[in-house]
């Protein structure tokens, strides 16, 4: 099986996810070629064990399908017949365009895969985590969007090796303006330790105060439930689960979250989770290692003043 | 100008999704997808400024139409659908193909989507369908403003960043980008004199495959036997107590 990932870049680097098909692949013993998409110059994304291929677009146009057009040559040329990226924006446009050039449907948010003979076998999880349903892809082509933090990051030695191409733009290229990056200070959700989650079980946005100075104590990022996020009390960028950030760190605290499954989906991996909820039934609690049946509004502020 | 929007009929989505042999289980009753509705609501707005037409795309099985008539109620022109035994289960390149064609035919400057169906998920159909029409694909929208030119807000890994809608493009709309309409009751009476065409595969060529056999459902047993307390005023110290034991802090 010859591969290929679809990387990206963050920070002069290779991404997290990235990474972390990387730590699959070699642990399968496979080889990958890489080629990664980025609009920043001169990344670390080379290795002495793998061909990487920077493929640099211009942060002021939207130009994916030429982007695509590049890797699908790369593929022919290669002999390529699995291709891997991650859930992201850019890996999904992207899969999405080579489904269609490649006539073979890509298969969403797997978060596991394994060889067998000359197809492969991926499991995607459903019912909140529940089960797992294991589909067998059996075209020439494989294509697999890779849920994050589904496998542990490779541990490279990167550094500037590697070929790049500058994408051109084609006629389907649209220019971007208005470029807005969002602020990110303190601990972000991908790489936290502690997270602290909110709910509707806040009450009201204001009570949102005991969450950041609760983060603050803790050193921990805080993340949200898609309820709190649609009635603005945070921005999309924190919201945790089906539609949102999935998060695996070492303990997560959800408070006043009901626990449905497309929460769940983005933080049943953490390590140790705690969850405080009024309702003794929620299902939060089907997945915490410890359970407080209670007021978040008595006990967050009593958890401030003490720690 | 002509606007097509793809929405899609769901099995009742309070319900968790149930399979049969591999199949998402779907009763005669299926309603419009939440996330379809902010799509309809960005193809609603662009009718009023431009005086468009909204045409529906809907593949599924129809059983009573309740979400095609949901979709209608908000205010779109009328719908053509399609199902067929062959596209039970279809992959997503398959439904892309299939829209693609509908989309075709129906003469759409403009195609909208939500991100992704709230069943199924796969998150790639817009991008297939603007690769089959080898159109522009502006995904994960935010945001619009509509004033001469109609402004565009995407969605990024990083922040956001605007774009002008090209004149012919496939558009994905995120959830709580906009605000969805509530249909009043004289919407609902005449969403049901409104045409809804029911296209026949033979009119679609189909190149698209199945490459996907599925294979098992495993329940994964949670061995976790995790502790509640209900709280008698002094829980933190619990938290504390286990936060230390874990060596959190
Ligand atoms: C297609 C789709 C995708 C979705 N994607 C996501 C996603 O990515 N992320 C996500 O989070 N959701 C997602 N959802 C929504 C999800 O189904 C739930 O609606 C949402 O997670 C509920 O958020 P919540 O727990 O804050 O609110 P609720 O479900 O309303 O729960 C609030 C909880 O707070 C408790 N509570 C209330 N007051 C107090 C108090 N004073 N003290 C303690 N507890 C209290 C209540 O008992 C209740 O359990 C998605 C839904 C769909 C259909």
């Amino acid at each position: 099986m010859k591969s290929l990932i679809i990387g990206e870049t963050s920070k002069g680097t290779l991404s997290q996810g990235t990474l972390e098909i990387a730590g699959k692949l070699q642990s399968e013993g496979l080889d990958f070629h890489l080629v990664v998409i980025g609009s920043e110059d001169n990344p670390k994304i080379g290795g002495d064990t793998f061909n990487a291929t920077y493929l640099k677009i211009n942060s002021e146009e939207l130009t994916l399908s030429s982007v695509a057009d590049n890797i699908n040559k790369i593929i022919k040329e290669n002999s390529i017949n699995m291709i891997l990226a991650s859930s992201t924006y850019i890996g999904r446009d992207i899969t999405g365009f080579l489904s269609v050039d490649l006539n073979s449907s890509p298969v969403s948010n797997v978060v596991n895969f394994t060889l067998s003979g000359d197809d492969v076998m991926t499991t995607n999880s459903i019912d909140g985590g529940e089960s797992e349903y294991i589909t067998k892809v059996t075209s020439d082509y494989k294509l697999l969007i890779i849920r994050p933090k589904s496998f542990e990051p490779a541990e490279i030695l990167l550094n500037e090796n590697y070929e790049s191409i500058n994408i051109e733009s084609n006629e389907l290229t649209t220019s971007v303006y208005d470029v807005f990056v969002e602020e990110k200070t303190g601990p972000q959700l991908d790489d936290s330790k502690i997270v602290i989650s909110a709910g509707r079980g806040m009450v009201e946005v204001d009570n949102l105060k005991y969450i950041n100075e609760l983060a603050l104590k803790l050193n921990a990022a805080i993340g949200g439930t898609r309820a709190i996020v649609d009635a603005g009390w945070m921005p999309y960028s924190q919201q945790v689960g089906q539609t949102g950030k999935t998060v695996k760190p070492d303990v997560y605290i959800a408070c006043g979250i009901s626990g449905a499954t497309q929460h769940q989906v983005g933080m049943k991996d953490s390590k140790y989770i705690i969850a405080i909820n009024k309702d003794e039934e929620a299902p939060i609690f089907q997945i915490a290692d410890l359970g407080i049946v209670g007021d978040t509004l008595n006990i967050i502020p009593k958890l401030i003043e003490n720690l | 100008m002509k606007i097509a929007v793809c929405a899609k009929q769901i099995p009742d989505p309070a319900i968790a999704v149930s399979y049969e042999g591999g199949a998402i289980s779907r009763p005669e009753e299926q309603v419009l997808d939440d996330t379809d509705r902010y799509g309809i609501e960005v193809a609603l707005q662009l009718k009023e400024k431009f005086d468009a037409e909204v045409i529906v795309l809907s593949m599924g099985k129809l059983g009573t139409q309740k979400g095609i008539q949901q979709a209608l109620q908000m205010g779109a022109d009328k719908a053509l659908v399609i199902e067929d035994d062959s596209l039970v289960n279809a992959n997503s390149l398959m439904t892309s193909n299939v829209l693609s064609s509908m989309a075709k035919s129906a003469e759409a400057d403009v195609i909208i989507f939500g991100t992704e169906s709230s069943d199924g998920y796969s998150g790639v159909v817009p991008q297939q369908v603007s690769r089959y029409l080898n159109l522009p694909c502006i995904s994960y929208v935010k945001g619009i403003e509509i004033n001469d030119d109609t402004i565009l807000t995407r969605q990024t890994i990083t922040g956001s960043e605007k774009v002008t809608m090209p004149d012919k493009c496939v558009i994905s709309v995120t959830a709580s980008g906009v605000e969805p309409r509530y249909p009043n009751f004289k919407d609902i009476m005449a969403a049901k004199s409104k045409p809804v065409e029911v296209i026949s595969i033979s009119s679609i060529e189909l190149t698209a495959i199945q490459n996907q056999e599925f294979v098992e459902i495993n329940s994964i047993s949670s061995d976790k036997s995790g502790e509640k307390h209900i709280d008698e005023g002094n829980s933190f110290n619990l938290i504390i107590e286990k936060l230390k034991e874990i060596k959190a802090i």
